[in-house]
């Protein structure tokens, strides 16, 4: 009996490593995925005055600190019982788009694309972002124009391009200047355009790597998404399950997800094992993010990215469970960010300084979920009298997917050494 | 480079230099870096080595000492590596404490049980790398400015030492002073601050004053005050000490601030004189 260990897992933002153990026959037979870090971010927002914490937690997470920020804000927000103004969900909504924009080009053009443009058995010395420049100039420049476009977006919006500072209960702390969004807008239909082509080109991918994506991490699991009216959404509304069938969906709010997932502590694992409630651990295992979210929606809230959507779905059937398909499925978000900025963008109110209202601080409990770039994102905070954090929790986007990651590499690994 | 206890923030304002990366990453080699590449293994003869984030967990210690034999210069990348940064919020916490609270929240179906194995114990608390190794140079802030980045490779490149800004956050502010002191002071949810007037003179807790200046007073100048990411400067021994002594000339109306623990020591608490919760 053997043991392989990969460790550091690379190309991605956290710490994990596999673990292998091995039969008589060096077959596979106990795949495990570990997070091997934690900060305890939940015990140390404790004790901390509620409108501090969209300022401590975007640190959660370097590539997504601004779904951080805004499902903090949101739910100290909900918990103090604040409506914002319009103008300010918009510039919010606007924050979160730039931080999909960016995210998702990273994800898929510097940390995935490596295999794909220069091959899985190239030398790992060669195989990354440098690279990708390297091979293919042109694919570059375009993932780079993205990314610069998203993180500009949350720079203007929220102060920062990394760890965003301007939500605050009540609404946001600065305008969007006309300046600062005329200069957006001029670069918006040439980041529609690069992100038709992200779409595209993992179209033409795809057809190389079939073989591999309709046998290797194909696993059948619930989804779980964000969706308003039915539809894809990244800001708002209602949590939405859907079985691994595709026949059953099951809504709920925010403020309920308490009934809806409950997490699972495992000895090998910093990192909690989220799962269904109302199916139970280890069967109500789900999986969130790309996959999950074009799998859970009636259709996309932008027409270029719902035609794509159609064809996503005759390609991989419904509901689509090639965790290789993740690569497509973020593409076609990335251009729906891009439609959805533009949108924002030309909205005349976003320019408004009615950017915020009074508040005060009480006792109470709230949630705030976005869609982060990587799945939906629950934040839980309840404060007292004076509006300072006495319990909180989180549950974060990698986290829900954690047990379907290790449930994927599990089948990969069966079926690599059949 | 590598991230210890982080967020990989470092690591994306780096690629924040955007379409200058064409011209800058073809001068580097990039031999180790688990979050851009695949190498496995620290190889040995490393001349730079850029590190993000502090020390948490037995892992992250072991692996420090490596990155120190195998480097000539090892550079605390970012306030997590140099000061403990948010993570060092846990100081605030024992040990114990934290892992009780983390395994048994709200959604937790079985409380209480912690996880203990294939991975790494955690340290009674989180320490800057320096509390470790040698460290070379430091680029503070939260994350390092892309250009920070970029001006201290190049000089590295040129065989020159990195340079830091030795003045203040303020000093970067275009916001304007009256050189009065606030009688009272603001949480950041209390009313519209005049958006040309310094925040600290309005009341709000700005903390500009105490730190290193580097990020453009990016903070203040989006409506919200400084909150002291790039750490003290050069002529300091403590922020949060630094902070506290000029905030003490309001009398009565600074002890009304709340936590000012964590307030004055946000990102420095692991670094600071002292550094964890007195019992």
């Amino acid at each position: 009996m053997g043991k392989i260990v990969i460790e550091p897992l690379s190309r991605l933002e956290g710490h994990g490593k596999v673990t292998i153990t091995l039969d008589e026959d060096g077959k596979p037979k106990d795949v495990k995925l570990h997070i091997t870090a934690l900060r305890g971010f939940e015990q140390f927002v404790i004790g901390r005055p509620a409108e501090e914490v969209p300022r401590i937690v975007p640190r959660i997470c370097g590539i997504c600190q601004t779904a951080h920020h805004l499902a903090s804000v949101k739910a100290i927000d909900s918990a103090w019982g604040v409506e914002i103004p319009e103008v300010a969900k918009k510039l919010r909504e606007l924050m979160l788009v730039g931080n999909m924009i960016h995210s998702h080009a990273l994800h898929f053009y510097f940390l995935a694309a490596p295999d794909f443009v220069l091959g899985v058995d190239a030398d790992p010395a060669i195989r990354n972002v440098v690279g990708v420049i390297d091979k293919a100039p042109e694919v570059a420049k375009q993932a780079i124009a993205l990314r610069k476009f998203g993180q500009s977006i949350v720079e203007a919006v929220g102060g920062k391009a990394i760890h965003p500072v301007t939500g605050i209960p009540g609404g946001q702390s600065k305008p969007l200047t006309e300046e600062e969004r005329d200069a957006l807008l001029k670069e918006v239909d040439q980041m529609i355009e690069y992100g038709k082509n992200g779409v595209e080109l993992i179209k033409q991918i795809n057809e190389k790597f079939m073989d591999q994506i309709k046998t290797l991490g194909v696993i059948d699991t619930y989804y779980l998404g964000l969706v308003k009216d039915g539809k894809h959404n990244f800001y708002d509304d209602t949590l939405r399950f859907l079985s691994p069938d595709g026949k059953e969906k099951v809504e709920f709010k925010p403020e309920e997800y308490l009934d809806y997932i409950g997490e699972y502590v495992v000895p090998y694992n910093y990192v909690k094992h989220p799962y269904y409630k109302k199916v139970g651990y280890p069967e109500g295992v789900y999986r969130v993010g790309p996959l999950a979210m074009l799998n859970v929606c009636d259709e996309m809230e932008t027409p270029l990215a719902e035609e794509y959507r159609k064809e996503f779905l005759e390609i991989f059937g419904f509901p689509a469970n090639q965790s290789l398909a993740y690569h497509h499925a973020r593409l076609i978000e990335l251009l729906s960010a891009c439609e959805r900025a533009k949108t924002l963008l030309e909205d005349n109110s976003i320019t408004s300084d009615d950017i915020k209202t009074d508040v005060e601080p009480k006792a109470g409990n709230g949630v705030g979920v976005v869609y982060a770039p990587r799945g939906v994102l629950i934040h839980n905070y309840e404060t007292d009298d004076n509006g300072i954090v006495i319990k909180a929790n989180m549950i974060v986007a990698t986290t829900h997917n954690v047990p379907t990651m290790e449930k994927a590499i599990q089948q990969a690994a069966q079926e690599i050494f059949k | 480079m590598i991230q210890l206890c982080g967020c990989s923030g470092c690591h994306i304002s780096l690629l924040d230099l955007h379409e200058k990366l064409l011209e800058v990453l073809p001068n580097l080699e990039i031999v180790y870096g688990p979050i851009v590449a695949d190498p496995k293994e620290i190889p040995e003869g490393i001349d730079v080595f850029l590190v993000e984030g502090g020390i948490r967990n037995e892992h992250d210690e072991h692996l420090i000492h490596e990155i120190r034999e195998k480097s000539k210069i090892v550079i605390a990348w970012g306030t997590c590596a140099a000061y403990g940064g948010i993570p060092g919020l846990g100081n605030l916490y024992k040990k114990e404490e934290l892992l009780n609270y983390v395994y048994s929240t709200d959604s937790t179906e079985n409380k209480g049980e912690i996880p203990s194995e294939e991975i790494p114990p955690l340290e009674e608390y989180v320490k800057p790398i320096k509390d470790f190794i040698k460290v070379d140079y430091t680029i503070p802030g939260c994350p390092p400015t892309p250009k920070m980045i970029a001006d201290a490779i190049i000089a590295l490149l040129n065989g020159e030492e990195p340079k830091l800004p030795t003045k203040i956050v303020c000093d970067e502010c275009s916001r304007k002073k009256e050189n009065v002191f606030p009688e009272t002071f603001k949480r950041t949810y209390e009313g519209k601050p005049d958006p040309e007037r310094c925040l600290f003179e309005q009341g709000y807790t700005c903390l500009g004053f105490a730190t290193r200046a580097g990020c453009g007073a990016k903070c203040p100048s989006a409506g919200v005050p400084c909150r002291g990411c790039f750490g003290k400067t050069d002529r300091s021994l403590d922020l949060g000490a630094n902070a506290a002594n000029v905030l003490a000339n309001a009398g009565e109306a600074s002890l009304k601030i709340p936590d000012k623990v964590a307030l004055l020591n946000r990102f420095t608490l692991p670094d600071a004189l002292i550094n964890r919760k007195a019992k």
